[in-house]
């Protein structure tokens, strides 16, 4: 059997200031992101049809999707072909459009197989959200991460009930789900309910690793640099082993276009990607200021 | 081997054997009675007793909120009485008629008056102005009907969809973080259409008596609504007969027997009018007709017949007030049951303020086939990781075994309250093995750390130092999903549920009993 062993790194080589510096700044080019996303197009992510309003139609169908939007009365805002299946598209509409489902059943070319076939139906799913609706589940969403964050705040300063190692995994935590929307605007992935959840699944996972190596650092005899290293071993293991598992999933649903599974498991990738940097680059520079500096003080 | 040491073990082999059996065995999970009257799918002739919510079935699910506006804290006369206020108020308001508006006087101190408009498409500003030229004062105006109205729409609709003949269907009252009242319609194996159809419809049912009077200038039509929902003690199944077509055969009450009859021969129906409607050929004259109307729309006209005419003339009819509707067509005629059986909704839903959802069979049949698949890749990915990490099989194939159980256990849960399983839960259920195989890593390197555990003391102060993370890691979980798990109206909410039950899970059984299998491994006691 093939064993791999975590790395030891040399930390004794960086100071604080260049741990920090990177995390830091990466955090601050997303935050700049979300910026510019919010000045350009008034929300600071993409938002998809659960949020905005709208209709999500997919449909089998012969005609080519050049001549799809000719077929519905209302305007089309997408289409785009669905990739596990021949002539399968998903045609998005704003939330005015009505109707849709009739219209596809009715204007659309069958496929061959189709015809031959009198059950079959070209569409295969229709998901629509009207406008209003869709924004009460925005703010529903953004009270649901905003209580989430709040209450792990609140939990990790009552367990360490100090305030830089608590504030350090706030921190990181934040940064967590900060870079993967910045990254989400950047690749075109829609934040959805399926990605609200990446995002609060992440928040588990984020401060998973940061309480271990709080936990080792304040509560383990043993010197600093001793601990970080056994923390790490379990703790990047941990992140590698949720890492591997969620970039198959993505990869997997991806190939099987059940695009829920695959943006959840994109969105998780790169978070954990994300957390590996934050744990042991700016939450460790924390603790180590705080433990050689900070206490002294 | 020591029973009391090792009751963790066992008591996750309990928890597995008994989850196993709520998965596979035939009849558990409440497939009896909980899964016609409650769950969405029976998914009868599945290999396990899991049952699947929509995105994995297929079907519709329509969320949209009562056509609706309410006063509250209305100051009404003493003496009025609600049917006075009703009409006053809808004598102001051009869109609607007495029916349409629904006074509720408060029955004790707690509770206020509240005028209802069931109508939508009329402003709250129209809405007040009309309480306001009726002489009533009141309080506020909220979109939205009161809870009583809510829930008759409720139990009605729940009718309608049982007496469609659509299996599985399920009516629920779900409320916003912001306080909105939605209804949610949830539908396997039915499109869109044949439940918008159902929703949207109130079901209003009368027979309306349209006849000529001779007036001042020559012949006028008049109408006059004479039956409705409730005038009938007996509704049979809509059937088809040669001689009159498709029809639904009804009972009348004594009362609005006698009463029909003789609206009949005071306006010549019984007479003159016999045999006499010409609706079909000529609407602008028809003559002497009997309306079927639902929601204000005449689905039918037809003439009174010669046989009945002279039972009503002789009063046999109050004695046996067989009676029948007629329409067009068979499905007319079983809609036209459905809506005397089921009576008719106080107010329709707003399908353009909420959402709907349909998902073809078929398509759901794949993604149930696929999200297996891919669960399963991921859990290979775990195996392969860990395997890869610690090189040691003792260490890492509990470790899978454990995390595996976890899923068993949850997916038995599942099967036995018969939760609707959707995308959100099979996503739920990896973040449950990850965050699972986490934990037992934490203990797995604990356990071992500074060379060969060698004693029970020393096992059980490195497990119990791994557990102050475990506990300290699954807390956070449960704090950041709590919100989700509450915070209700659907997509989500699966998804919190099951993560929440899965730490529980993992917390309190199966990792504890990973402790017990990895101190006889390593311990070799």
């Amino acid at each position: 059997m093939v064993a791999f062993e975590v790395p030891e790194v040399d930390y004794t080589r960086y100071t604080n200031r260049q741990l920090a510096a990177i995390p830091l700044a990466l955090l601050a080019v997303a935050l700049l992101v979300l910026a510019g996303w919010y000045v350009t197009t008034g929300a600071p992510v993409q938002l998809g049809t659960e949020f905005t309003g709208g209709t999500e139609l997919r449909v089998q169908t012969a005609t080519p999707s050049s001549e799809l939007p000719d077929q519905f009365d209302a305007d089309v805002v997408s289409v785009s072909p669905v990739r596990s299946e021949a002539n399968t598209y998903i045609v998005t509409f704003p939330p005015e459009a009505e109707n849709i489902a009739e219209q596809a059943r009715s204007n659309l070319e069958p496929t061959q197989a189709c015809a031959q076939n009198p059950d079959c139906d070209p569409v295969k799913s229709v998901q629509g959200t009207s406008a209003s609706f869709g924004s009460s589940t925005q703010q529903l969403a953004l009270y649901g991460l905003g209580l989430a964050f709040a209450g792990m705040s609140v939990l990790v300063f009552l367990m360490f009930r100090t305030f830089v190692p608590s504030i350090a995994v706030v921190l990181s935590a934040f940064s967590d789900i900060v870079i993967p929307l910045a990254l989400m605007n950047l690749l075109g992935i829609e934040l959805s309910l399926g990605t609200v959840a990446a995002l609060l699944m992440l928040i588990g996972y984020s401060v998973d690793s940061d309480i271990l190596l709080n936990n080792h650092i304040i509560r383990r005899s043993g010197g600093f640099y001793e601990s970080t290293y056994r923390a790490m071993r379990t703790g990047v293991t941990m992140t590698l082993t949720s890492l591997s598992a969620m970039a198959v999933m993505a990869l997997v649903a991806y190939l099987f276009g059940i695009d829920l599974l695959a943006s959840i498991g994109l969105v998780l990738v790169l978070g954990l990607a994300t957390d590996l940097m934050n744990t042991y680059m700016l939450n460790l520079s924390l603790l180590r200021w705080w433990k050689f500096e900070g206490v002294a003080r | 081997m020591n029973w009391r040491d090792n009751w963790r073990v066992i008591l996750l082999a309990i928890f597995i054997a008994v989850s196993v059996y709520a998965l596979v065995a035939p009849g558990v999970g409440g497939s009896d009675d909980a899964a016609t009257n409650e769950s969405l799918v029976a998914e009868a002739g599945g290999p396990t007793n899991l049952a699947f919510g929509l995105e994995l079935s297929g079907g519709t699910r329509i969320r949209a909120p009562v056509d609706g506006q309410t006063a509250y804290e209305v100051d009404v006369p003493r003496e009025t009485s609600p049917g006075q206020i009703e009409r006053r108020v809808a004598a102001n308001i051009s869109a609607a008629d007495a029916s349409d508006v629904t006074v509720r006087l408060a029955q004790s101190a707690n509770e206020t008056t509240t005028v209802e408009l069931l109508v939508g498409n009329v402003s709250t500003e129209r809405f007040g102005s009309a309480l306001d030229a009726a002489g009533y004062e009141y309080d506020r105006i909220q979109a939205g009907v009161t809870d009583a109205t809510r829930n008759t729409i409720v139990r009605i609709l729940r009718d309608k969809i049982s007496q469609a003949g659509l299996a599985g269907g399920r009516v629920q009252e779900v409320q916003t973080a912001d306080g909105e009242n939605f209804v949610v319609i949830e539908m396997p194996n039915a499109n869109q259409s044949q439940v918008e159809d159902l929703v949207t419809e109130r079901g209003k049912v009368q027979v309306v008596a349209g006849f000529p009077v001779q007036g001042d200038n020559g012949t006028e039509y008049r109408r006059v609504p004479l039956l409705t929902q409730g005038d009938f003690s007996r509704i049979s199944s809509a059937q088809d007969s040669a001689r009159r077509g498709p029809h639904v055969p009804l009972t009348l009450e004594e009362d609005a027997a006698r009463n029909y009859s003789n609206a009949m021969n005071e306006f010549g129906f019984t007479g003159e009018g016999v045999e006499s409607c010409r609706y079909r050929d000529d609407p602008e004259n028809p003559g002497y007709c009997l309306y079927t109307v639902v929601d204000n729309e005449t689905v039918y006209a037809a003439s009174m017949g010669s046989g009945l005419a002279r039972t009503m003339q002789s009063g046999e009819f109050v004695q046996d007030p067989g009676f029948i509707m007629q329409t067009t067509n068979m499905s007319e005629a079983r809609e036209l049951q459905i809506h005397l059986n089921a009576g008719s909704l106080p107010a329709a839903l707003n399908l353009d303020d909420g959402t709907s959802y349909f998902l073809a069979p078929s398509l759901a049949e794949e993604f149930k086939l696929y999200s297996l698949i891919t669960g399963l890749v991921a859990v290979l990915a775990v195996a392969l990781t860990v395997f890869f990490r610690y090189g040691d099989p003792k260490v890492a194939a509990p470790m899978l075994v454990t995390a595996l159980s976890e899923v068993v256990i949850l997916l038995g849960f599942a099967a036995a309250v018969q939760l609707p399983l959707d995308l959100s839960h099979i996503a739920g259920f990896i973040a449950v093995i990850g965050t699972g195989v986490d934990d037992l890593i934490i203990i797995a390197d604990e356990v071992m750390a500074e060379g060969d555990v060698n004693s029970n003391r020393v096992f059980q102060s490195r497990f119990r130092k791994a557990f102050w993370v475990i506990g300290a890691a699954a807390a956070t979980t449960i704090i950041a999903m709590s919100p989700l798990a509450v915070l209700s109206l659907g997509d989500l909410q699966g998804f919190a549920i099951v993560t929440i039950l899965g730490v529980l899970v993992g917390v309190l059984i199966t990792r504890p009993a990973y402790g017990d299998i990895l101190r006889r491994l390593m311990t070799d006691t």
